[in-house]
């Protein structure tokens, strides 16, 4: 069987976890194309640029704790965005954060599938796609 | 000679005899501030926040004493309330120390020692109860920095922790040596990042718990030291660093203060620099005049944006995700110049640059 192929968003503020990152969406093979965000607005503004594609899905990894914009308000302004983008995409947020309050605040979103705690491993990268 | 402060008192009556005779007696023990009526009883505690005993007739024209207590101490906490009265009737006394919050009830005629006794005691409540008021203050901000503290760390600490768990897993199944390299130099870098955090906070106890010692600063060798610390480091590789110091007066401050507030200050210039910037400087200028120092510390940097630049001095806040950051630096910043009794003032211009200045006042010369 082949498996479909997915677009990968990384935005995360640290340049070592997003590297991290993109190697181990690589190793998969299944990835078209792996992008990654130091900054969230960044992220944002690239996927508005896109017009809207129901051919492929984009798996997107955004980190909480982040400087200027954090995971919540990029998630919050990413959820603003219209349907035929949005409808696309499927977030995990992935953090160091042990905090009670940002671990039940990922319910909230319609549009985060999943918390995730770091660092990202090969192991559970496969479990999530499978 | 230092004497210690007079308990300072408010007598109301409507008898002027009585204020004048009350006043005779204890003038010179206590500071006495008398009122015939309750409207310069108010003017008094409006203009003397610092009453710490209030002694009040109970029979006045316009309202009792106990009327008068409770009506003003929604307003005025602090003072220490105490009933004069003729008046023995036991009910209206309980009543009024439980209506009134008051104190204590003297009975008229009251004796010098009766008074003594009773304002001492009412004092001692007061001092007791200010201080307990403003220790639960320290407390409280004690308290939100702890809360802020332990939020931190998960990202502070255990960020870079995470990140370099993460490479090393990663690192274990590679081959090719170029890419182990660049792996290993970005843990390298979260390692930093980590060590950079616990210097800061190690440095936010010192400033928290220390004592200010003040010395004689040599701003000319305070910026030497700095800068070779800089330069050692390859902080300052392609930035033009130029210094100016005028100094002709001795400036009494404390040192590690001073070095904390510049080194923060400098560091923060030579990290936020536009990567692709042709001519990157940083300049500091230093003037003592007229036992103020004032510093100047400009970059032509990424610069802060508008709507982060009244945050920059909270803690744990950061405006950039460019570079390492504690968020604690500016903080530590703020904090030391407030012990200083300094200011700071920043402008800064998006992709042009930022510039901070410092104001501190010397220690005037032979005091302690």
């Amino acid at each position: 069987m082949v498996q479909t192929k997915l677009n990968f968003i990384v935005v995360d503020d640290s340049k070592l976890d997003c590297f991290i990152a993109e190697k181990i969406i690589k190793n998969t093979g299944i990835s078209e194309s792996i992008k990654s965000f130091l900054h969230a607005p960044e992220a944002l503004e690239y996927i508005k640029s896109l017009p809207g594609d129901d051919s492929i899905r984009t798996i997107m990894l955004v980190d909480i704790q982040m400087p200027v914009m954090n995971g919540f308000e990029f998630v919050e302004a990413f959820e603003k965005l219209p349907d035929e983008i949005t409808r696309n995409y499927t977030i995990y947020i992935i953090s160091s954060s042990i905090n009670e309050n940002d671990l039940s605040r990922v319910h909230n979103y319609a549009t985060v599938k999943q918390f995730l705690n770091k660092p990202l491993t090969s192991n559970n990268l496969a479990v999530l796609l499978a | 000679m230092d004497t210690p402060k007079k308990i300072k008192v408010l007598y109301i009556d409507d008898e002027q005899n009585n204020l004048n005779g009350f006043k005779a007696t204890f003038r010179f023990d206590y500071t006495v501030l008398i009122a015939a009526n309750v409207t310069q009883a108010y003017a008094h505690l409006n203009s003397h926040p610092d009453i710490s005993v209030i002694l009040c007739d109970q029979r006045m024209p316009e309202k009792t004493g106990v009327q008068f207590f409770e009506e003003m101490r929604d307003s005025f906490p602090e003072p220490v309330r105490m009933l004069i009265t003729g008046y023995t009737d036991i009910e209206s006394v309980i009543d009024a120390v439980n209506r009134g919050h008051i104190f204590r009830y003297i009975k008229k005629p009251w004796t010098d020692a009766d008074i003594r006794s009773a304002i001492e005691e009412a004092n001692k409540f007061y001092l007791t109860n200010t201080m307990l008021v403003a220790k639960n203050k320290e407390l409280q901000s004690a308290y939100d920095e702890l809360g802020k503290f332990a939020y931190s760390v998960t990202h502070d600490v255990r960020g870079p922790l995470l990140s370099i768990l993460g490479a090393l897993d990663l690192a274990k199944n590679m081959e090719d040596p170029a890419e182990l390299r660049d792996i290993l130099e970005m843990m390298e870098d979260a390692i930093h990042k980590l060590d950079e955090y616990i210097k800061n906070t190690h440095e936010y106890y010192k400033l928290k718990r220390g004592l200010l010692q003040f010395e004689v600063i040599d701003f000319n060798n305070v910026v030497k030291d700095i800068a070779a610390l800089f330069r050692i480091a390859g902080r300052m590789d392609n930035i033009k660093f130029i210094s100016n110091v005028v100094q002709n007066d001795e400036f009494l401050s404390d040192e590690i203060s001073i070095k904390m507030i510049l080194n923060n200050l400098l560091s923060n210039a030579f990290n936020y620099q536009r990567k692709d910037a042709a001519e990157k400087y940083v300049s500091v200028e230093i003037v003592v005049a007229d036992n103020v120092a004032t510093i100047k510390v400009k970059d032509n940097g990424i610069g802060i944006h508008e709507s982060h630049i009244n945050n920059i001095f909270t803690m744990f806040y950061r405006a950039t995700s460019e570079e390492t950051g504690s968020g604690l630096g500016l903080y530590n910043v703020k904090d030391a110049l407030a012990k200083l009794s300094g200011e700071i003032e920043v402008a800064s211009v998006v992709n042009e640059g930022t510039t901070f200045n410092v104001m501190i006042p010397g220690k005037a010369n032979g005091t302690n």
